[in-house]
């Protein structure tokens, strides 16, 4: 009971000295608040696009085959298909057919999907909301789209699609394949890959082999492999970005140290005074703790409010273009808000800790002076 | 009872400029007595009294407060017997600028960990005893120098120590606020607190509280003058 | 190198609490040369001033350690996925050979700095500075264990190597990686539940008597030792199933997933500080005859056996209920 009511104590005394220094600390806050904000803005839109990338590899099969020619993909028989049909344990194989297409006249890339149960007749497509805005086109709209011979080919927009997590669907593009087909002048009998679907996940590796057994000229490749891909990649550019942004790690706490060493005659005369009056060593320190909790827990706090703002609902508008890549369809995305203790505690680390630890050395130094200095000022 | 013995102070010691503050001084001050010590600027008043406060360890010498040896103790136990046994009133107040006159009160008393409420009323009676509760919530910005002073005094009082050490406190007041605390000093006397004074100034040394006028010079006792 | 923020983080603050405890003890060797009590000279005075620096940056690096502890295993439990056949941390950690004695040393330097805590905090008590040697001898000790953590630990991240899709033809999967201790899983039941409210009830029991009569320290400390090991093989083969409803499943680390509200974090955080305060009587006690120290030790100590005996009978109380509200009956049980 003592022991809280003197920690309460000495934090009033701990409050109350920093709010006396509020020019001081204000900058120091400010300065702290940034580097918050900053680290955790890119941790929070890595792992928003790292989730985003899951949710919706989650309904994609367990298993698509490609084909490689000279280490290249090539398109696959549709022959294949019936081949790895027979394996054991493969539930269904199905062709899919689908690419990318650039839109010279407006610069925008699109990602084309041939899909046979929600587009049935040839000529119509559905489209993304991103493709829908950025041509400023509607339901039954048309677009052109240029083929390889040089052709113009109009579709007409049947719908726009709803969009769950529209940072996947924005660019996207469903048409018949027979459409498709003609754009790209694709043979038939071939597709762009094969997907399976399995009836027991577990078996997937060694039905991998044996496709690559029958079809050696092949490359299947699981679901979980392009999720831990994805994983690795967007840990990979998140964590660059730290490193990047270490610089102005360093240079706060250059701010810190500098602030916790450079005492004013009258802060000095303040932990004299205190001293001389029966003030241990350790409860001027103790005192310095509290305030440096106190400033970190509102920077930390403050900083992380602002960057879950900054992404989750002014969608990232600060570094939009150098995390998120290739395509000028995506202007308001809205990613699905996530926080969680692996964030604050990774936070914690590569902000708070160093923080504590820059001004150990400093706060020592103060609490250690001579309680006769009161005496003498 | 504080007892000291061949007490030394050295300052930069095996410097170049090594020059003792205090030279050989022994001396035991009484319970329940004033004490001034008297003596020209530089002669070694504060510093002999920040060593009979524990606030800092002689170069060399031995000192004990009511009977137990304190030379060697750990600074953190000299803080306690600061905290429990002395209450100091500085030349300047030293009271923290931005806190109530009765925060600055009660500092003293924080570490202890004691109630918030009880360190509060301790404080209030204190401030009512010298007249400056109706001032217990303003900062002390605001106080007059007489004010500042009585709050001073409530502040060395909040452990009720058994010592009041006090560094030429008359030194901002005019003759009468000194000869006001004066009084204030006679009076904590008569409670059964042992004073010590360091001053100059001839209100307080040839004040009738004085018990006992003690003469320095270039670090050394030169006169004692038992008044009693 | 994997370079996911949690690990660069983690390794930092492993590197700082390193460096922390190098400083230290480099002071600490200088106090040790040049301590002398008896003098009241300018250059004791800074020595003695300087303690409190040290005793200030190892609590701060304890404090660090224990939060990067649960950080450490959270993050090699989030990275399983990354791994082909991991499923949780047991899986992460068996990547490279470095994984298990980074955390092993973790969990060791934990608790060694607590106990250098418990030192600290009496020698401060006493107005001699009794165990100043001992103290900084003991730093000497723990701090090239953490340097060694810090390496170990680094090496283990340095040599975590995701996969990537295109540099393999998806034919990477192995089975799984389990079988890690399988041995401990294996064992029967019965005995082992004998064994673990066997041991709690042993060492609560010496607790209270030591709390209350101030009898049987060492005897405490011991069976507190046995009593943290049976917890640990208890975790993995009797109590952690309960918990997934599983008979087969043994894994000492799932339980700290969501899935399973986090309960892990509660076993361990019992467990550790349950460990680290019994273990901290025993330590104590060699110095209960220091003259200095004959007030405050037995008053430290009975708040150590406190606690720790608070900790376990949380740890038992979390583990019952885990069991009693389980949907799963281990057969002849
Ligand atoms: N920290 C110090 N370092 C060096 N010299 C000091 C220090 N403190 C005091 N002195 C010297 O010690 C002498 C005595 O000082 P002091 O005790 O303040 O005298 P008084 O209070 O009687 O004026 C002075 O000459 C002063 O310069
Ligand atoms: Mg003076």
């Amino acid at each position: 009971m003592t022991f809280i009511q003197k920690q309460r104590n000495i934090l009033d005394v701990a409050l109350c000295s920093l709010l006396r220094r509020k020019g001081k600390n204000l900058s120091l806050v400010v300065a702290y608040v940034f580097v918050i904000f900053l680290l955790s803005s890119v941790m929070f839109i890595t792992d928003a696009l790292k989730r985003e990338a899951s949710f919706v590899l989650k309904d994609t099969p367990e298993m698509v085959v490609q084909r490689l020619v000279a280490g290249r993909h090539e398109l696959v028989p549709t022959a294949y298909a019936k081949v790895i049909g027979k394996i054991k344990g493969v539930q269904s194989v199905s062709a899919r057919l689908w690419g990318y297409y650039y839109d010279a006249t407006n610069g925008a890339n699109y990602t084309l999907i041939v899909h046979q149960d929600l587009i049935t007749s040839p000529g119509s497509i559905m489209v993304g909301r991103g493709v829908a805005r950025h041509l400023s086109a509607g339901e039954n709209g048309t677009i052109p789209f240029k083929a390889c011979d040089g052709s113009y080919l109009f579709l007409e927009i049947r719908s726009v699609l709803p969009s769950e997590s529209e940072l996947v669907s924005a660019d996207l593009v469903l048409m018949s394949e027979l459409d498709f087909r003609r754009l790209f002048q694709m043979p038939e009998g071939y597709a762009t890959d094969l997907v399976l679907r399995v009836r027991n996940v577990r078996e997937l590796s060694t039905i991998a082999a044996k496709v690559v057994q029958l079809l050696p000229d092949t490359r299947p490749v699981s679901r979980d492999e392009i999720l831990r891909t994805y994983d690795a990649v967007f840990s990979w550019r998140s964590g660059l970005v730290i490193v990047i942004f270490a610089g102005a790690l360093c240079a706060f706490l250059i701010l810190a140290w500098d602030k916790a060493t450079g005492l004013s005659a009258e802060e000095k005369r303040e932990i004299g005074l205190l001293k001389a009056v029966g003030w241990e060593t350790s409860d001027v320190l103790l005192m310095k703790f509290w305030e440096g909790m106190a400033v970190s827990l509102v920077s930390f706090l403050t900083g992380i409010i602002l960057a879950y703002l900054h992404i989750f609902f002014t969608s990232a508008s600060l570094f939009e273009p150098a995390l998120k890549g290739w395509s000028v369809l995506y202007p308001d995305f809205r990613l699905t808000p996530f926080i969680d203790g692996q964030h604050a505690a990774t936070l914690f680390f590569l902000t708070v800790v160093p923080y504590t630890a820059a001004t150990i050395v400093p706060s020592w130094r103060t609490a250690t002076m001579d309680p006769d200095s009161v005496m003498r000022s | 009872m504080i007892e000291i013995k061949n007490i030394r102070k050295v300052f930069n010691a095996g410097k170049t400029n090594e020059f003792a503050a205090i030279d050989g001084v022994s001396l035991q001050v009484d319970s329940d007595r004033i004490t001034v010590f008297k003596g020209p600027s530089g002669s070694g008043k504060t510093t002999l009294l920040s060593i009979l406060g524990c606030m800092v360890r002689p170069t060399s010498g031995r000192i004990e407060v009511n009977g137990r040896e304190i030379t060697s103790l750990p600074e953190q136990f000299l803080a306690e017997i600061r905290r429990s046994g002395f209450g100091f009133i500085f030349q300047q107040y030293n009271l923290i600028r931005g806190m109530t006159a009765l925060e600055n009160v009660m500092i003293p008393s924080y570490p202890t960990g004691e109630r918030r409420s009880s360190l509060k009323k301790r404080a209030v009676e204190l401030l009512d005893l010298f007249n400056v509760s109706h001032k217990a919530g303003s900062r002390v910005e605001e106080l007059s120098g007489g004010e500042a002073q009585r709050v001073t005094i409530a502040r060395a009082l909040m452990n009720n120590p058994r010592f009041v050490i006090a560094d030429e406190p008359t030194a901002h007041l005019d003759t009468k606020l000194s000869r006001e605390f004066m009084d204030i000093m006679l009076g904590l006397k008569t409670e059964g607190k042992t004073i010590l004074i360091a001053s100059h100034d001839p209100v307080v040394c040839d004040s009738i509280a004085v018990d006992r006028l003690v003469g320095m010079r270039d670090g050394r006792i030169t006169t004692v003058d038992d008044r009693r | 190198m994997i370079f996911h923020p949690a690990i660069i983080a983690l390794s930092a603050g492993s590197l700082l609490v390193s460096l922390m405890l190098l400083y230290s003890a480099f002071h600490g060797i200088r106090i040790l040369r040049n301590w002398d009590m008896g003098s009241g000279s300018e250059s004791q005075l800074q020595l003695e001033r300087r303690t409190y620096l040290i005793s200030t940056l190892v609590a701060c690096a304890l404090g660090f350690q224990l939060l990067s502890l649960f950080l450490f295993i959270h993050t090699v439990d989030c990275m399983s996925g990354l791994f082909v056949g991991a499923m949780c941390a047991a899986g992460s950690l068996k990547v490279n050979p470095f994984g298990y004695p980074a955390i092993v040393l973790r969990v060791i330097n934990s608790i060694l700095a607590g106990q250098w805590l418990m030192i600290n905090h009496a020698d401060n008590k006493a107005f001699d500075y009794p165990l100043i040697r001992k103290k900084y001898g003991m730093l000497l000790v723990i701090m090239p264990l953490i340097v060694a953590e810090t390496a170990i630990q680094g090496a283990y991240f340095m040599g975590l190597k995701p996969e990537v899709i295109t540099s393999c033809c998806g034919v990477l999967f192995s089975a799984d990686s389990e079988g890690w201790a399988s041995g401990m899983a294996a064992l029967p039941p019965v005995p082992v539940a004998i064994a673990f409210y066997g041991f709690m009830a042993a060492t609560i029991s010496a607790g209270i008597l030591f709390y209350t009569r101030g009898v049987g320290p060492y005897l405490f400390a011991g069976l507190n030792l046995c009593a943290a090991t049976a917890c640990v093989i208890a975790l993995i083969c009797l109590i952690s199933p309960y918990f997934y409803e599983s008979p087969t499943h043994h894994c000492p680390f799932c339980i700290l997933q969501g899935e399973y509200r986090y309960v892990g974090y509660a076993f361990y955080l019992t467990l550790l500080a349950g460990a680290a305060a019994g273990l901290g009587v025993g330590t104590l006690t060699p110095f209960q005859g220091v003259e200095s120290l004959k007030r405050i030790i037995p008053e430290l100590q009975r708040t150590l056996a406190l606690v720790s005996i608070l900790s376990y009978s949380g740890f038992v109380v979390v583990a019952v209920s885990g069991i009693l509200f389980s949907n799963l009956r281990l057969t002849g049980y």
